[in-house]
């Protein structure tokens, strides 16, 4: 009973709302009145994707102008006009499926003066000039996919893993074939190689002097463990993330 | 810090690859359709014999070629929305398309071959009335374009405006046609409605007005319906109410009025009701028109007349014919006439225009959809057959948007569905089971009583496994069937019977209601159409809703769809119900809804045949129950006290709540107003119905559990400043719980503007508004917690919580416009969200909640870490990698839908707009199922190579033991 008490309607999306827009539109439609009287400006330019023929890109390619709010076409040279723009501040973008373009800000001014400029979102003020007619040239194609992870020989054997099994493995099956630790004069030049390394005595040992230098903090070396922890687990973690991921 | 930098690395790469497509998934899983809209315009390439271009233009401003071989798109130009993009006129001479655009405003001219611009001219201001190309000796050089005040000339090959010159007394007289009949004059006709006829003859060469005249026509009120011109310059006009033609020759002097001819005398007459159309063609601009024109006297009465030495002489009567059209090849113009032969079937059949004498053996029969529309335009492409007589094509257009292309004896071409560039909303339901799949479920149905005994049951399980074997045979068989066939002839045709659910439930049957009222049953798979139904008597400003009833789940029991149809004007509404699988209109019996619906609400109860109850509310506030049977009535007594709806009027800016009774009559609980002066209510939003939300809360870098706020009764409400001043402007959210009236939260973005694209899911609402004071869009998102405690942990209710939620919230700057914005969906809400955001440019990207957390920091903590958060950064990146649709770019997407599947990783979606694309998205990849690249061989390689590795080891120890022992 106390579910039933809880279990509320299903509330959906009033009809109205439609009527609203509706509204909206009416408005943009005064707007647009109003904007008549205002400059109406011309913004040109010239695309150019080298090494095409523009008879190849142009027939899919639009110039957009704050979305698409102004629409303009591509020439067979290249060159472009989007008329009747009134005054203020767009991104000019040229949307291509195949080609990539970088935007540009435009700028028109009461009066009809043009002003092109970089498109930088975050200090919107910031003017860095750019040629007026725009040139608008192609910077690449669109990277739309990712490549396959591929399984290469070469990754496997590279695999620092599979490097830290083999190499000892060799080691252990070769190095006894290579000399023979029975032979008594291969053991003494083995013997007197090893005191050559122990000679000398007085000297720190390498290994020795590293857990000094890094322990003398204690704390660091906590935190040092805790990131060595961290960068060993990092597959772990990763599925750890991915299953935390999932949980969300 | 390096390890800092290589953990974001690798939580970065997560996210990189979470939702892109490889290259080798093209058109596995996804497909687009692209659409043109309802046909304004539409000229064959009649400029050579080979050619297969056809020219559209069409009512959603779009300037398109197809080929009228195949019926696809060669190129489309895509123009801004609304009357600035409209396109007045098209226009074509030889290779080049001149296509005026925005009332007037623009002239454009267009190479058709490969859809470049040639030139584009601005002009003059003024509401536009006619563009005709002008020739002067034998060969088309300009083009004129008459204003409401002016006319101007263009030269066709540079665009450039040879001169334009003012319309004498504009004011008064309406000037709506040009006449050019190559002889080096323009011909303005104008018109004083009831007083007289204004015609206006301007020099080509340098626009001087070389005559003006003006001839009594009390009786007319409008050039443009009833006036043609034929022959040599003779103006031709019709009236209904005195049931006659009339004639003048515009260029002779002598004449000062015009001559009346009775249809009496010919043996004519107009229906009553009816406004007669005169139709006449002038094959080449530089010469003048043909004698010969149609006249339409009643809606399926045709008739073909000549004019001759001032007689007017009829040629041919065509009685019954719906629709006429005049085509020209070469020196020869033809005229095809469509007239009804059955209740099913149109023949259109071919008459030559001189004689009215037909053409042996040019029938085409045309089968009418008994589930469209009427024909209503009929496009005729005629071209000169080898042994010189004329061959014909017609495109066909009916109410419904569909163009079908024919050719002799009646053969299909190719069809377009034009109705669904216009998708207003959409659903997707589930696929029914096959005959054997519902066999086996009937197993366990109703019928199966279980006093069916022991051994029965064993004998139906037996049959049942036996038809499952035999199922699967068949299928081995059509396999090895297929496999032999040449692959070219095996058609994977799909049709309604062969539709059945796959194991994932991944393939679904895609409703789709078009604004022309038609609606269509759409496989989500291949995108074939497998019905499609036109409603009738479609008001052009109703507002559809489409609700599923019962899905699939319920067999025997049809699955149930509803549509409710509302007047936008009246509010007055109506309800078709129909199968979402077949397309057929059910037989259940809808309510009479007298009263405008202000809202419709669907609730969980179900009746006694498994359909989920529908309420109407109307103005009155009443409640209408759909279906109303007793048990019904019965079980909404039963839970009136806990069934609660809203109403949203935004001219008033109210919002209300309301409870229903137990007598189906409501009471008002709460109100809020929201002061119009200021702000107005622009949408209103709750969360969809099939949500799961999977975990109740978030881990914490502290191993402490963050509870989420999960109201399902939640509304957000966006509103938008009245004044609309840079400074002064701003958007507004208000969280509002829908049973109790209580405002949840409240958030102001100053110095903002719509339109406000917005999702409300879980427990978040993200949405996007345009700053006006650094010109950006930008996202936000407001996320609710309960806190480390949960209140209630077992039931959700709003009349008990206590504590207001905590509310966290985050901007970002998105470097991109946007059109629409919506959130992925999964069966089990386990898989991270990702958010779909359509753009202008056609790309639909797949943005990952991750980025939209207002718990991203600014300075990276330990605990930040541990929770994978990205830290804070104010632009949101785009990347090209998230593009679901890759190059498949969907024009104006106005809507995106998301559907869960029987994948837990996988979110079917549709998005659409002027295309319609298709795509299955994996937010946190494909995590439930062997990835597509799933290596097999590799896998058995060495999985065979173990095997016998062992076998081999084994064989040499057994050798080895048996050496040893011998030693």
């Amino acid at each position: 009973m106390k579910m039933r008490a809880c279990v509320t309607a299903l509330l959906l999306l009033g009809l109205r709302a439609c009527l609203s827009q509706d509204v909206r539109h009416h408005e943009d439609d005064e707007e647009d009145e109003d904007v008549m009287f205002q400059t109406r400006a011309q913004v040109s330019g010239r695309a150019l994707v080298p090494g095409v023929r523009t008879r190849d890109w142009i027939s899919s390619a639009r110039v957009l102008l704050d979305g698409d709010k102004h629409v303009g076409f591509i020439r067979d040279d290249g060159s472009f006009t989007v008329s009747d723009v009134p005054s203020g501040s767009y991104v000019l973008e040229i949307s291509s499926p195949t080609y990539r373009f970088q935007p540009v800000r435009v700028d028109i001014s009461s009066t009809g003066k043009m002003r092109a400029r970089v498109v930088n979102y975050i200090r919107t003020s910031e003017v860095i000039r750019l040629p007026y007619p725009l040139q608008m040239r192609c910077v690449g194609l669109h990277s739309y996919f990712i490549p396959r992870e591929t399984w290469v020989w070469s990754d496997f054997l590279m695999n620092p893993m599979v490097l830290m099994m083999v190499l000892p493995l060799l080691i252990i099956l070769l190095l006894p074939k290579v000399f023979n630790p029975s032979d008594p004069e291969m053991r003494r030049e083995m013997e007197q190689s090893m005191n050559m390394l122990n000679s000398n005595q007085e000297l720190p040992d390498v290994s020795e002097l590293m857990t000094k230098f890094f322990s003398a903090p204690k704390g660091h070396e906590k935190a040092g463990g805790g990131a060595r922890g961290h960068r060993g687990g990092a597959p772990a973690a990763r599925g750890g993330a991915l299953r935390r991921k999932t949980r969300d | 810090m390096a390890w800092l930098v290589v953990r974001l690395a690798i939580s970065m790469s997560l996210l990189y690859t979470a939702s892109a497509v490889f290259e080798d998934q093209v058109g596995k899983f996804d497909w687009r359709q692209q659409f043109i809209g309802k046909v304004r315009f539409a000229l064959f390439d009649t400029h050579s014999q080979a050619s297969k271009k056809l020219l559209l233009a069409t009512d959603k401003n779009v300037f398109a070629s197809l080929n009228s071989r195949t019926g696809d798109l060669f190129w489309r130009h895509v123009d801004k929305t609304g009357p600035e993009g409209h396109i007045d006129a098209l226009l074509m001479y030889g290779q080049d398309a001149v296509v005026v655009v925005g009332n007037g405003r623009l002239l454009r001219s267009w190479e058709t071959t490969v859809g470049g611009l040639k030139w584009e001219t601005v002009l003059d201001t003024g509401s536009f009335q006619a563009a005709a190309l002008v020739g002067v000796q034998d060969f088309v050089k300009y083009v004129a374009v008459l204003k409401k005040s002016a006319i101007s000339l263009h030269d066709l090959s540079s665009g450039s405006e040879i001169w334009v010159e003012n319309l004498p007394d504009s004011d008064s007289v309406q000037y709506q046609t040009i006449y050019s009949g190559g002889n080096g004059l323009v011909l303005v006709l104008g018109v004083v409605p009831n007083s007289h006829i204004v015609i206006v003859e301007y020099k080509i060469e340098d626009g001087e007005i070389m005559n003006k005249k003006s001839v009594e026509a009390a009786w007319m009120s409008s050039l443009e319906s009833s006036c043609a011109v034929v022959s040599s310059g003779i103006l031709l006009c019709v009236d209904q109410i005195t049931q006659s033609l009339y004639t003048l020759p515009l260029q002779s002097a002598e004449q000062t009025e015009m001559r009346q001819i009775h249809l009496q005398t010919l043996d004519l007459e107009v229906v009553s009701g009816f406004r007669p159309v005169l139709t006449s063609t002038q094959p080449n601009p530089a010469q003048p028109p043909l004698s010969e024109f149609f006249l339409q006297l009643s809606p399926d009465h045709h008739i073909l007349l000549q004019f001759k030495d001032g007689l007017i002489a009829p040629l041919r009567d065509f009685n019954p014919a719906y629709l006429a059209a005049f085509a020209t090849s070469g020196e020869r113009t033809v005229a095809a006439v469509m007239s009804p032969k059955n209740d099913t079937a149109c023949s259109i059949n071919l008459f030559s225009a001189d004689t009215g004498r037909r053409h042996l053996d040019t029938t085409i029969i045309y089968h009418m959809d008994p589930n469209g529309g009427k024909p209503n335009r009929l496009y005729v492409h005629a071209f000169l057959k080898k042994d010189d007589s004329v061959g014909y094509r017609v495109m066909v257009q009916t109410e419904d948007l569909a163009l079908t292309f024919l050719q002799q004896p009646g053969r299909v071409v190719w069809m377009r569905e034009e109705a669904l560039a216009d998708v207003v909303t959409m659903e997707m339901v589930d696929l029914p089971f096959t005959g054997t799949q519902a066999e086996l479920e009937g197993e366990f149905g109703k019928k199966a009583a279980i006093q069916d005994g022991l051994l029965p049951m064993v004998l139906k399980r037996l049959s049942s496994q036996f038809i499952l074997l035999q199922a699967w045979l068949a299928h081995l068989w059509k396999l090895f069937y297929d496999a032999r066939k040449p692959r070219s002839s095996v058609k994977n045709e799909v049709t309604i019977d062969v539709l059945s659910r796959d194991e994932f439930n991944l393939q679904k049957m895609m409703l789709m209601v078009t604004a022309s009222g038609k609606l269509f049953g759409i496989d989500s798979k291949s995108g074939t159409i497998l019905w499609k139904q036109y409603l009738e008597n479609i008001q052009p400003n109703s507002v559809f809703k489409l609700i599923v009833q019962r899905t699939t789940a319920h067999f025997p029991h049809p699955p149930q769809c509803t549509l409710l149809i509302k007047n936008k004007d009246t509010g007055l509404g109506s309800l078709y119900v129909f199968n979402p699988i077949f397309g057929k209109k059910s037989q259940i019996s809808v309510p009479a809804l007298p009263r405008p619906i202000l809202q419709t609400l669907l609730l969980p109860v179900i009746d006694q045949d498994y359909a989920k109850v529908l309420l109407l509310i109307d103005d009155q506030y009443k409640v209408t129950a759909f279906p109303s049977t007793k048990n019904v009535l019965q079980q909404l007594q039963d839970t009136a006290s806990s069934i609660f709806f809203y109403l949203v009027d935004s001219s008033q800016g109210k919002l209300s709540g309301f409870r229903l009774r137990k007598d189906l009559s409501t009471e008002l609980i709460w109100e809020v107003v929201i002061p119009t002066e200021v702000q107005k209510i622009v949408a209103v939003k709750g969360k969809r119905a099939n949500e799961h939300v999977h975990s109740q809360g978030r881990v914490m870098g502290d191993r402490s559990v963050l509870y989420k706020y999960l109201n399902p009764n939640l509304l957000a409400v966006i509103t938008e400043s009245t004044d609309t001043h840079q400074e002064r402007s701003f958007v507004g959210i208000i969280l509002i719980d829908g049973v109790t009236g209580r405002i949840v939260h409240e958030a102001v973005q100053r110095k903002a503007r719509g339109p406000v694209h917005f999702v409300h899911s879980e427990n978040w609402v993200v949405y996007v508004y345009w700053n006006s004071k650094f010109r950006r869009n930008e996202f936000s998102v407001l996320e609710l917690f309960e806190g480390a405690e949960l209140y209630n942990s077992t039931v959700f209710s709003s009349l008990d919580r206590p504590h207001p939620p905590q509310v966290l919230q985050q901007s970002y700057i998105f470097p991109a416009p946007i059109n629409t914005l919506e959130a992925t969906l999964t069966e089990k809400g386990i898989t991270s969200r990702h958010l779909l955001v359509g753009l202008p440019s056609g790309n639909i990207l797949s943005l990952p909640k991750l980025f939209l957390d207002p718990r991203r920091p600014e300075m990276v903590s330990e605990q930040s870490r541990e929770e994978n958060l990205i830290p804070y950064a104010p632009e949101m990146p785009i990347r090209e990698e998230w593009f679901i649709n890759y190059n498949q770019t969907v024009s104006r997407v106005r809507g995106i839908y998301t559907a869960p599947s029987g994948l837990e990783s996988t979110c079917l979606v549709v998005a659409y707009g002027l295309d319609i694309y298709q795509s299955r998205v994996f937010p946190s990849k494909q995590f439930d199922v062997l990835k597509d690249d799933y290596d097999y061989i590799l896998i058995s390689s060495v999985l065979f190579g173990l095997f016998f590795a062992t076998m081999i080891s084994k064989r040499l120890a057994e050798v080895k033991l048996l050496n040893r022992a011998w030693r």
